[in-house]
């Protein structure tokens, strides 16, 4: 009988636990650059205990939810308006393929200067992210539309209301949903790397206090939590895709 | 009824099909049979509007929402259930959700799909899924019917059950078909008349045979019919 995937995971993580716990206590390395993770875990406590932590996450999670909706939003209008537009696919497409070839955290510090360092410079990264990722969905997306069901509904005496209604918006919305995982992956690296670039509030500000306080153990903490957000959101995000596209999965 | 003249089908710059002439009468059951790459799916593409023909005219004799198109594979749109697509015509028309769910729900009993209205279609077999798209189709109730191999991609048995109820249907209705198939024994088993395109490009109608065989027809019992063999033979002369 083989265990299932999720128990073997979780024994294979707390193994490893077990060992750096184990070889820190022992003194096999040095605690200052990998602290135990008896110690990680109890800064991490801390942090809850103290209650601080609450405003950081709120900043993060605002930013982030903020980003990921206005991405999908600004990546669905303009992958609509290339795919119906001729003229406006001619202006976008080029500046999308460069954005999307660069790593678009490098305009970090352009939104700083732009937006200032409050939230907004942290959404307008965690935006940026999304829709240019949004936008390729919904442009290939509609362009590569299954033609066969185009015929059908045409061959069925449907126009261009039955086919949007019928084909277009179920199709983009497959692949948006679709997309929504790493949508939401995005947008919270857009929020904690705008904050970590420039802020006074949120979990990559923390994270950027560690850094410069050389604090092996909340930066550790840190990246634990913000890995348990990221986890979080992506359970939420793929509940959300099986519920909206339960024709794919049942 | 439906009236095709000199019709001419190019992509590029020789034509696929050059000059084709055909009518289906009033009532009528046509088939349309040649080899693959003929061009007799551009044919039906262009008596439905989906191409535009080069040259020549189409005259459906019937109003367009009278044409229903079955097509080779079964596309029915993945997000819908089996009630929805079925409804999809009718609500396409405009007409009333209940009266036309109470319409599918017809149809769907007819074709033995009653129990898989709310099923997606990736739940249903391959022949299940073509009953849907026959349901989808007669439920608008087609004076002409339209059909591009229909049952290509089902396995022996399912298409044997399947040709048989469509001839009942057809038979009931008084429905004018044209069908497009390169299966021969199936074009006789259910056709008045049987066209054979040459080999494309340039393809033209060789010849047209009636098939006298009389109905109402059931599968096996035609193709025990003394007329059975002897045109299979010419139909299998006009193809070489």
């Amino acid at each position: 009988m083989t265990a299932r995937p999720g128990t073997r995971r979780t024994a294979a993580f707390l193994l490893l636990a077990a060992a750096w716990e184990t070889a820190a206590r022992a003194g096999w390395i040095d605690p200052f650059y990998a602290p135990a993770p008896s110690r990680v875990a109890s800064v991490l406590v801390s942090l809850f205990v103290q209650g601080d932590i609450w405003r950081h996450l709120e900043a993060t999670l605002v930013s982030a939810f903020a980003g990921l909706l206005a991405g999908v939003a600004l990546g669905m209008l303009l992958g609509f308006a290339a795919a119906l537009l001729p003229g406006v696919a001619e202006l976008l497409e080029p500046v999308m393929i460069l954005l999307n070839a660069i790593p678009r955290v490098i305009l970090a510090p352009l939104f700083v200067i732009w937006l200032g360092i409050g939230l907004a410079s942290k959404i307008a990264l965690a935006l940026i992210l999304v829709a240019v990722l949004i936008f390729f969905a919904v442009y290939s997306g509609i362009k590569e539309v299954d033609r066969r069901l185009v015929e059908r509904v045409r061959t069925l005496g449907g126009g261009r209301r039955a086919l949007i209604q019928e084909v277009y918006l179920p199709s983009i919305a497959a692949w948006v949903l679709g997309n929504l995982k790493i949508a939401v992956g995005f947008a919270f690296t857009g929020a904690v790397v705008g904050e970590f670039v420039a802020s006074t509030r949120g979990l990559g500000y923390l994270l950027q206090f560690a850094q410069s306080t050389y604090n092996a153990a909340l930066t550790l903490a840190l990246i634990v939590l913000i890995m348990a957000c990221a986890l979080v959101l992506f359970a939420l995000a793929e509940r959300l895709e099986r519920r909206l596209l339960r024709w794919r999965y049942v | 009824m439906l009236r095709i003249r000199g019709l001419t089908v190019a992509y590029g710059a020789e034509p696929v099909l050059d000059g084709i002439d055909l009518d289906v009468q009033v009532g009528q059951f046509a088939s349309l049979v040649g080899p693959s790459g003929s061009g007799k799916t551009s044919i039906l593409r262009a008596v439905t509007g989906l191409l535009t023909p080069t040259h020549g005219e189409v005259d459906l004799g019937v109003h367009a929402a009278d044409v229903g198109f079955l097509f080779q594979d079964d596309a029915l749109l993945p997000w819908r259930t089996v009630r929805e697509n079925v409804t999809l015509g009718l609500r396409i028309r405009g007409v009333a959700p209940e009266a036309a769910a109470a319409t599918a729900q017809g149809w769907l009993v007819s074709l033995g799909l009653a129990g898989l209205e709310d099923r997606y279609p990736r739940q249903l077999s391959g022949g299940q899924r073509k009953r849907v798209a026959i349901a989808q189709v007669l439920a608008l109730e087609p004076r002409l019917l339209l059909m591009d191999e229909p049952f290509a991609s089902l396995d022996a048995i399912v298409r044997m059950r399947l040709t048989e109820e469509l001839l009942t249907w057809v038979e009931r209705k008084h429905l004018t078909v044209l069908l497009v198939t390169h299966d021969l024994e199936e074009a006789i088993t259910l056709s008045d008349a049987v066209y054979v395109l040459s080999q494309g490009p340039r393809a033209t109608i060789r010849a047209a045979h009636p098939v006298p065989i009389p109905r109402p027809r059931h599968v096996l019992a035609s193709r025990a019919d003394q007329a059975f063999a002897p045109l299979l033979q010419r139909l299998w002369k006009d193809l070489e």
